[in-house]
C-alpha cells in the first residue's frame, strides 16, 4: 500500500511542454486542507458541463472508477494560491505527455481489471482507500479491448524499485 | 496609413522591445484604430490602495510552496466602572490574525507569427500589451467584487438567523420576514409590486439609508462605489434634492464635485463586473481589508523562429478582513442572496464569469458595419 505524504506527485520529465491549465473547483470546499476529503496532488480530476474540475470518480465509494477523460491534479493539498482565488482554480495537467512519480495509487486494486504488477501495464483511475480516507488515483487496467475503462497512462517503474512511488507515463485510450 | 507601423512592429519585436525609439514610434501610430470599449484602471485599487510587499513580509508553508501574509487585527478592550474596593475584570490579551494568500493574475499567452503581423497597420501587439494591464486589473476588480459581495451576504445571513439567511426581495420586505442589516433595498425597489431585475433609479434617501447601515455600527461610511448607469440616475435628481444652484450646474456640466453627500465616490464603466443596481459603501481601508502586491505586472516576450509570444502577469493578495465595513444598496426588487436566489435572477446581479469578461461590443466580424462594403 502506498503512503500519502506532503508531496505526492512529482515530475520526472520536463513540465514546460505540458499544458497546465487552471480550472475552478465545482466544490470549492475541496481546496480547504481541513476537509476530510481535501484534494491532494496526484489525484485525478475531470470536467463537468460547467467547465469546472470535479474528481474523476466518486470519492465516497471504493467501487467507483473513472469513465471519462481525466487529468492529474498538480497542486498540493491546501495551497494558498488556490484558496485565495474566488474561483478556487486548481491546476491540472491538461494536454501533453509527461512522466511523473505518484503516491496516489492502489497496487492491489483489481476494479480496473488487474492489479498493478508489470512494467508498461496500462493504468486507469478509480477510488481507493489509503490510510483512513479515500483518494481518486491510479489503479491497474488489464489492457483488454473489452475493458472500456479509460487508460490514462502506463507503468514505467514499479513502487518496489522506486522508493514506494509509482512512476508512469501519460497515454490515453478510451 | 502606410506600412510603416507594421515595419515598426517587426523591428520592435525582433529586438524584443529593446529600443525606446521603437516604443515612441509605436505610440505615434497608436490612435488609428477603432476602440471596442472603454478600459479603466481598477476601482478596487481606489477603495483598497495596494501595498507593495516583499518575500520577507510573507510566511511560507511547510506543506507547499505558496505564500501568505498574516495581518493583525485590532485586539478588543473596554473600560468599566468599579467601586473603591473592587477590581476590574481581566482581559488576557489576544488579537485576531488573518491570513492573506497570494495568487497570480495573468493575461492570456498571445502568439502571432512575424509574417502575419505584416497584415496589420495598427500596432496590434503594443495595443494588446497595454490593454493587458487593464485586463489584469479587471480581474482584480472581479475578485474584489466577489469578495465584498460574500462579505455583505455573510453578515446579512447572520442577521437573519444564520445558515443561508432569507431571501431579500420586495415581497419578503413587505411581509416583514427579512431584516436588512448589511444589504438594503432602494425605496422604489422595496415598494415594487413584483420581484424583478428592473433597476430602479437611485433616490437621495437610498444613499442616506445606505450610509446609516455603516454609520450606525461605530464605523463611518467613506467611499461609495457605483456604476455609471446608476450614477446617471443621480443626474435626474430634482431641485428638491440638489437645490437650485446645483440643479442648474448639473444641468450644464453634470455633477462635478468630488464628494456626494460628504462621501467620496467611485464610478465604473465595468457593468459586467459591478452590475448596475448594486451600490456599495465602504469605510476607510484601515477598517476594511488589505490589497498586497507581491510582484508588479511583469511582461514576458519571446520570439522562437517566426512565432512571437508574449504574456503579462502580476502576483497579488487581497482580502476583506472586517466584513462589517462594507454595506450594499440594491436598486432592484428581486433577491440577490446566492443561497436563496428566490427569483432565479442571480446572474443578473453578480459579476459575469471570468471567461465572459471582455466580450466585444463591436460586431465587425459578423459583417455588422454600416454601410457594409464588400471587396472583390
Amino acid at each position: 500500500m502506498s503512503t500519502v505524504q506532503i508531496i505526492n506527485f512529482t515530475p520526472v520529465s520536463d513540465i514546460l511542454p505540458i499544458q497546465r491549465r487552471d480550472f475552478p473547483l465545482a466544490d470549492p470546499t475541496l481546496a480547504n486542507p481541513l476537509n476530510a476529503v481535501a484534494l491532494v496532488d496526484g489525484e485525478w480530476m475531470t470536467l463537468n458541463s460547467s467547465y469546472q474540475a470535479i474528481r474523476a470518480s466518486d470519492v465516497t465509494s471504493t467501487s467507483a472508477y473513472a469513465s471519462l477523460r481525466c487529468f492529474p491534479l498538480f497542486a498540493e493539498r491546501g495551497r494558498y494560491d488556490v484558496q485565495a482565488m474566488s474561483l478556487h482554480k486548481t491546476p491540472l495537467l491538461y494536454r501533453g505527455d509527461y512522466e511523473f512519480d505518484t503516491r496516489i495509487f492502489a497496487l492491489a486494486s483489481t476494479q480496473g481489471g488487474a492489479a498493478i504488477s508489470t512494467i508498461l501495464q496500462p493504468l486507469t483511475v478509480g477510488t481507493f482507500t489509503i490510510g483512513s480516507r479515500n483518494y481518486v488515483g491510479l489503479i491497474g487496467h488489464d489492457g483488454t479491448s473489452t475493458n472500456l475503462k479509460p487508460i490514462v497512462g502506463y507503468v514505467t517503474k514499479l513502487p518496489t524499485t522506486n522508493g514506494g512511488q509509482l512512476r508512469f507515463i501519460s497515454g490515453w485510450r478510451s | 496609413m502606410s506600412a510603416v507601423p507594421a515595419r515598426v512592429l517587426n523591428e520592435l519585436f525582433t529586438q524584443k522591445l529593446g529600443s525606446s525609439e521603437g516604443k515612441e514610434k509605436m505610440a505615434e501610430y497608436g490612435g488609428s484604430y477603432i476602440r471596442d470599449r472603454l478600459r479603466e484602471v481598477a476601482y478596487s485599487r481606489k477603495i483598497l490602495p495596494p501595498e507593495q510587499v516583499t518575500r520577507s513580509d510573507c510566511q511560507r508553508s511547510v506543506n507547499h510552496d505558496t505564500l501568505v501574509k498574516i495581518v493583525d487585527v485590532e485586539p478588543q478592550s473596554r473600560a468599566l466602572t468599579i467601586s473603591f474596593r473592587g477590581q476590574p475584570t481581566a482581559n488576557f490579551i489576544r488579537g485576531p490574525k488573518a491570513e492573506i494568500g497570494f495568487f497570480t493574475i495573468s493575461s492570456q499567452i498571445f502568439q502571432k507569427t512575424e509574417q502575419e503581423l505584416l497584415a496589420y497597420e495598427m500596432p496590434i501587439t503594443k495595443i494588446i500589451e497595454e490593454n493587458s494591464v487593464k485586463d489584469i486589473q479587471e480581474v482584480e476588480d472581479r475578485e474584489f467584487t466577489v469578495n465584498i459581495e460574500a462579505a455583505v451576504q455573510a453578515l446579512q445571513a447572520q442577521a437573519n438567523g444564520g445558515g443561508s439567511g432569507h431571501a431579500l426581495d420586495a415581497s419578503s420586505l413587505q411581509a416583514g420576514t427579512v431584516v436588512e442589516f448589511s444589504v438594503r433595498k432602494g425605496e422604489l425597489a422595496r415598494n415594487a409590486t413584483t420581484n424583478d431585475a428592473t433597476i430602479r433609479p437611485i433616490q437621495r434617501p437610498d444613499l442616506v439609508n445606505l450610509f446609516k447601515l455603516l454609520d450606525g455600527n461605530r464605523l463611518r461610511s467613506e467611499r461609495l462605489l457605483m456604476t455609471e448607469v446608476d450614477w446617471d440616475d443621480i443626474l435626474q435628481w430634482t431641485v428638491e434634492d440638489f437645490g437650485d444652484r446645483l440643479q442648474s450646474e448639473t444641468a450644464v456640466d453634470g455633477f462635478k464635485y468630488n464628494t456626494l453627500m460628504g462621501r467620496a465616490y467611485i464610478r465604473t464603466v465595468k457593468t459586467d463586473i459591478l452590475r448596475a443596481g448594486n451600490v456599495y459603501v465602504f469605510t476607510k481601508p484601515e477598517f476594511f481589508g488589505k490589497f498586497y502586491v507581491l510582484n508588479n505586472t511583469k511582461f514576458y516576450i519571446d520570439k522562437i523562429a517566426n512565432v512571437i509570444t508574449f504574456q503579462a502577469w502580476e502576483d497579488i493578495g487581497m482580502a476583506i478582513i472586517n466584513i462589517a465595513s462594507v454595506r450594499k444598496l440594491e436598486l432592484y426588487s428581486a433577491d440577490a442572496n446566492p443561497a436563496t436566489n428566490a427569483e432565479s435572477l442571480l446572474t443578473d446581479f453578480i459579476p459575469v464569469t471570468e471567461d465572459s469578461l471582455g466580450t466585444p461590443n463591436n460586431q465587425v466580424d459578423q459583417g455588422l458595419t454600416f454601410p457594409y462594403i464588400v471587396q472583390y
